[in-house]
């Protein structure tokens, strides 16, 4: 135990994986800290069933920085990214919309529906993209405090300033109303077709306690349009064996540069001495010494669970309380005999994308409200893929995986969040139902099926109540606030521990932008040299 | 007949224009299509013998520099010394009987828990740091955001220096705190229901939010930034004060005059022209009617450029709120504090409730149990009803203007049997203290006020139309495109509800023309 580590990383998930090559690459002695068998946290493809590969949870890759895939040299170690190119929306009536990687021929799907929308969709893509442009670097970038007093922070402030004027007037208005607006009412101002608008809104949702009319989901939109000009990186796909594979790239860059990497190697707390974080200690009484401790984990479990409110300031422990991670979501994974068949459209074509149950926005918002009263949706919202149509590596030749994200799921249910486990199997015959309902065929070919509830992703994932981006994704706990005022910036109050996970600026989703720009700030900062 | 200024509607906002505009020396006419003068803020005659004092309730918005400048103590107008407070009743206890004022809140609510007490004190304490610069901001013209001159950059980084000067952790929290839910808000710092209640209530009135909907802190701030005390006689004190201010300052006031046109030429504003086919010329309208009604039913389509028509096609004013005013032979009484008779009452069980209120419009639907603010006028102003007998004022939240099915008479009972209900849950005795009720729908809003979609405020408060985006960006600034055409209703910045801000900003701009 004399080793001392430049860098202990806690969590081997895939931002804590980028956070660890980065700084090997810089030169420093990391350690990797997994508790599960498997890398990647979140991010993980399992063999749960028989030649079936699952992405457990996280089962798109959306919005992996571009940056990072190169410093990294992240293809070289696997990564293999296929674009997803359709997304498919079933209706109930037994018609269907499809909106494909092809402008045309989305918009002559949408004229189907709304002559007047497919004509304004053009315009609306164009905006996206502009206002993209402005809010990339952003994320792309630690977060700007408007309320600090640094010449630094002021003179970026006013950069942004200077930027956001370049929007020109119906730009800077547009990105006024999608910061405020809900998604619905955003769009309602666009377009006159439900059936166009109700896929479109739920991007805004996805892993927030919000519904489709609530303010403040609009600005998602923007993601989608992000993912478009990242481009030629096609920030938006499948990855190749699943998405641990992802995290399997990020490993081995950082295996590559040095790191040491330790599986189910659970931490039981962060050694503190002096005020100051001085390594880890595990759940078997190991203690290992770092310079400093980076925390993948989210921001409730580190500073509660490892840290202890003992040894934080009662102001910041209350902002860390106050910091809100209700999980809304649960994912369904199957294995299936054959294809899908979706009785409103025949073929494949449009299913190797994504496959959206959002028939109407009233039928989203009404999920919603289920939620709200502590019950899961009877009828939710899913986001489904068929990976194994584009990917043979994870389902044996003629089966196909089914990976479908549900929302909402409330971790906080009526009976309490530990009900969950004698409701799973409800939750996943609910899910069955609703997909039943347009593939009269599904129950037939289930093989096998699992179910995950937000408090499976607690147990199981580590996730503190089950929230996917490690804290919800609302204005509150953006930026400059997330996870906290005056602590944005990856570093937090225990000196030389640092914060590396989606719980920090920009936030969840798989696109590593917390791991590398915390790298950035812990090589800077000088504290691990 | 020829004037400076044409003033279209009598309300508050129309009469506060008028007024700022004719003690400058302009010449003003003001129009309303009513026999009655004041708009939201008129005293109605329900069923004979008993009256309102106005459809709106509130009155501590009213701006005392506005009191001030139009000189409206002088003619009568009186401010409240003590809070009437707002009574939260409980089914089974006690109630919250909320005030602004902490300490008064304190002796007000004797078996609430210390530490509720205690977090409410730090509570004001915390508005009353952040609410100075929010009003600050609401009584100032947005700054033109979009122009390459000084003056937008010149406010901007005024407002940017004041907010500064908060300090970092208030500016942290302020900033934290804008974008939420209410519900999240309050239950970072309060465990009692029916003090959530009171204070998440307000947050929701006129709005298509509900106390989950986040953006309901910014209009909860809102209304606390504009408080300050409120009007002896309630909203129909004020018109009567501005009525008499008005014509001392020899405004000229046409009562039965509905405007059929606003008359353009050439891109300005050469008068209106009535219902009548009578015309009246003046180089400068100002419109207090809500910003659809104003672009859309009085001008020819022709005269309205395409990128304001978008504009102000995409405002959203989607009627929420209905009204019940009920004769009583007592006023209302509740068991859990019988020695009470509150003037200002607001029902819901818990947040929950109000959420469920709001839930139902999004289907157009009314609320299965409404939330209701109710106000009982008659306990400080006598004559509004026979003696011994009471008024009730109720605002029903939530019914929507577009009801599914439409409002027909069906409709309207059902609306008066379900607000009826949460009144009886509450006070046993209300039902055989009825003498009569007259139920407003937001149709009847539309019809009665001219109100587009029944909308109290001529537009939701929401954080996308307020202030440089209120009611739109090009009219932000009380000027339109249209030269000589004006806004001065609740639907320009700073928002609806009796304030009187929008008529006297309006009148700057105008005069700064």
């Amino acid at each position: 135990m004399s080793t001392v580590y430049d860098a202990i990383i806690i969590g081997g998930g895939h931002n804590g994986l980028i956070t660890a090559a980065y700084l090997a690459k810089a030169g420093r002695k990391v350690l990797v800290l997994e508790r599960r068998h498997v890398l990647g946290g979140a991010a993980v493809s399992e063999e749960i069933y028989p030649g079936f590969t699952y992405s457990v949870c996280s089962y798109v890759v959306s919005l992996l920085r571009p940056h990072i895939i190169r410093d990294l040299d992240l293809p070289k170690f696997g990564l293999d990214i296929i674009p997803l190119n359709a997304s498919f929306s079933p209706l109930p009536d037994g018609d269907s919309l499809c909106r494909w990687d092809d402008a045309a021929r989305t918009r002559r799907e949408i004229a189907r529906f709304s002559p007047r929308d497919a004509e304004v969709a053009p315009e609306f893509s164009r905006a996206m993209a502009q206002i993209s442009r402005f809010v990339k670097p952003i994320i792309d970038g630690p977060a700007i405090d408007p309320a600090s007093m640094g010449p630094e922070e002021a003179l970026r402030l006013l950069k942004l300033g200077r930027r956001f004027r370049g929007l020109g007037k119906d730009n800077m208005v547009r990105f006024i109303k999608m910061m405020t607006m809900s998604a619905s009412d955003f769009l309602d101002e666009w377009f006159e077709s439900d059936v166009l608008k109700a896929p479109m809104s739920v991007s805004g949702i996805i892993g927030t306690f919000l519904g489709v009319r609530s303010p403040g989901t609009a600005y998602v939109l923007l993601h989608h349009y992000m993912g478009e000009i990242d481009g030629a990186f096609r920030s938006w796909g499948f990855s190749r064996g699943g998405t641990g594979m992802v995290s399997e790239a990020c490993a081995g860059s950082a295996r590559h540069y040095g790191a040491e990497i330790r599986t189910q190697a659970p931490v039981a707390k962060i050694l503190m001495s002096g005020g100051r974080a001085t390594g880890v200690v595990l759940e078997n009484g190991d203690e290992i010494r770092g310079k400093i401790v980076a925390s993948g984990v989210d921001p409730r479990r580190t500073f509660f669970g490892f840290v202890g409110e003992d040894n934080l300031d009662p102001e910041f422990a209350k902002q860390i309380s106050h910091y809100k991670l209700r999980g809304s979501s649960g994912k369904v994974n199957f294995a299936l005999d054959r294809l899908p068949e979706f009785k409103c459209r025949p073929g494949s074509e449009h299913l190797h994308g994504d496959i959206a149950i959002a028939p109407s926005v009233d039928y989203l918002e009404r999920a919603y409200d289920q939620a709200k009263y502590g019950e899961f949706s009877r009828r939710p919202y899913i986001n489904a893929v068929i990976p194994s149509l584009v990917d043979p590596t994870v389902a044996p030749p003629g089966k196909h995986v089914l990976s479908c994200f549900v929302q909402y799921a409330p971790y906080n249910i009526k009976e309490g969040a530990s009900a969950w486990p004698e409701k799973r199997e409800a939750f996943g015959d609910t899910v069955v139902d609703t997909l039943a309902e347009y593939i009269p065929n599904l129950k037939d070919i289930i093989l096998h099926r699992q179910v995950i509830t937000p408090w499976d992703m607690e147990q199981d994932f580590g996730l503190t109540e089950g929230n996917i981006f490690h804290g919800e994704l609302s204005f509150e706990q953006l930026a400059f606030l997330r996870p906290a005022a005056r602590w944005s910036h990856y570093k937090t109050p225990v000196r030389n521990l640092w914060l590396c996970g989606s719980g920090a600026h920009p936030g969840g989703g798989l696109m590593g932008g917390p791991g590398a720009l915390a790298a950035e700030a812990i090589l800077s900062s000088g504290e691990c040299r | 007949m020829h004037y400076d200024v044409i003033v279209i509607g009598a309300g508050h906002n129309g009469l506060t224009a008028a007024t700022a505009l004719a003690q400058s020396g302009r010449k003003v006419i003001v129009l309303e299509k009513r026999e009655l003068a004041g708009g939201l803020a008129a005293s109605e005659e329900f069923y004979p013998g008993f009256r309102t004092q106005g459809l709106l309730q509130e009155t501590a918005g009213v701006r005392p520099s506005i009191i001030t400048s139009l000189g409206l103590r002088n003619r009568g107008l009186q401010l409240r010394g003590e809070e009437a407070g707002s009574f939260v009743p409980e089914p089974d206890g006690p109630g919250v009987h909320l005030f602004r004022d902490a300490a008064r809140f304190t002796s007000a609510n004797p078996t609430l828990a210390d530490e509720e007490k205690k977090a409410y004190h730090e509570f004001r304490e915390f508005l009353g740091r952040i609410t100075p610069f929010i009003s600050t901001v609401l009584n100032q013209t947005p700054p033109p955001i979009t122009d390459k001159g000084t003056e937008g950059a010149w406010t901007l980084l005024k407002t940017g220096i004041s907010l500064r000067a908060l300090g970092r952790d208030t500016l942290h929290e302020l900033l934290r705190i804008g974008p939420m839910c209410v519900a999240d808000f309050l239950n970072e710092r309060f465990k009692s229901d029916a003090l959530k209640v009171g204070l998440a209530a307000p947050s929701i009135h006129g709005t298509f939010l509900g106390p989950w909907s986040a953006g309901s802190v910014a209009t909860f701030l809102l209304r606390e930034a504009a408080a300050s005390k409120s009007v002896v006689g309630g909203p129909a004190a004020v018109t009567r004060a501005l009525l008499a201010s008005a014509s001392e300052a020899g405004v000229t006031l046409r009562m039965n005059a509905g405007v059929r046109r606003i008359r353009v030429s050439g891109g300005s504003v050469l008068g209106v022209a009535l219902d009548n086919g009578e015309n009246i010329d003046a180089m400068i309208v100002a419109s207090a009617c809500d910003p659809k009604r104003t672009f859309f039913q009085f001008l020819e389509p022709g005269n309205l450029p395409d990128s304001l028509s978008e504009q102000i096609r995409i405002i959203k004013m989607r009627g929420t709120t209905a009204a019940v005013r009920i004769a009583l032979e007592k006023p209302l009484t509740f068991p859990g504090r019988p020695e009470m008779t509150p003037e200002e009452i607001l029902t819901g069980k818990d947040i929950d409730s109000l959420e469920k209120a709001y839930d139902a419009v999004k289907y157009g639907e009314m609320s299965e149990v409404p939330h209701l603010a109710i106000k009982v006028p008659t306990l400080s102003e006598l004559d509004l009803a026979p003696k011994d007998k009471h008024v009730a004022e109720v605002l029903v939240h939530f019914a929507p203007y577009h009801l599914k099915g439409g409002w027909n008479e069906a409709a309207r009972n059902e609306l008066g049997v379900r607000v009826f209900k949460v009144l009886a849950g509450y006070c046993p005795e209300f039902e055989s203290s009825v003498i009569a009720k007259e139920i407003l729908t937001p149709v009847d809003f539309e019809e009665r006020y001219g109100l587009t979609e029944g909308h109290i405020h001529h537009g939701e408060h929401s954080l996308d139309q307020l202030h440089t985006l209120r009611p739109s960006v090009d009219t932000s600034r009380y000027r339109t495109p249209i030269e000589g055409l004006f806004l001065c209703g609740s639907g320009s910045h700073p928002g609806g509800g009796i304030t009187c801000a929008p008529g006297a900003m309006a009148a700057e701009a105008i005069k700064n023309t």
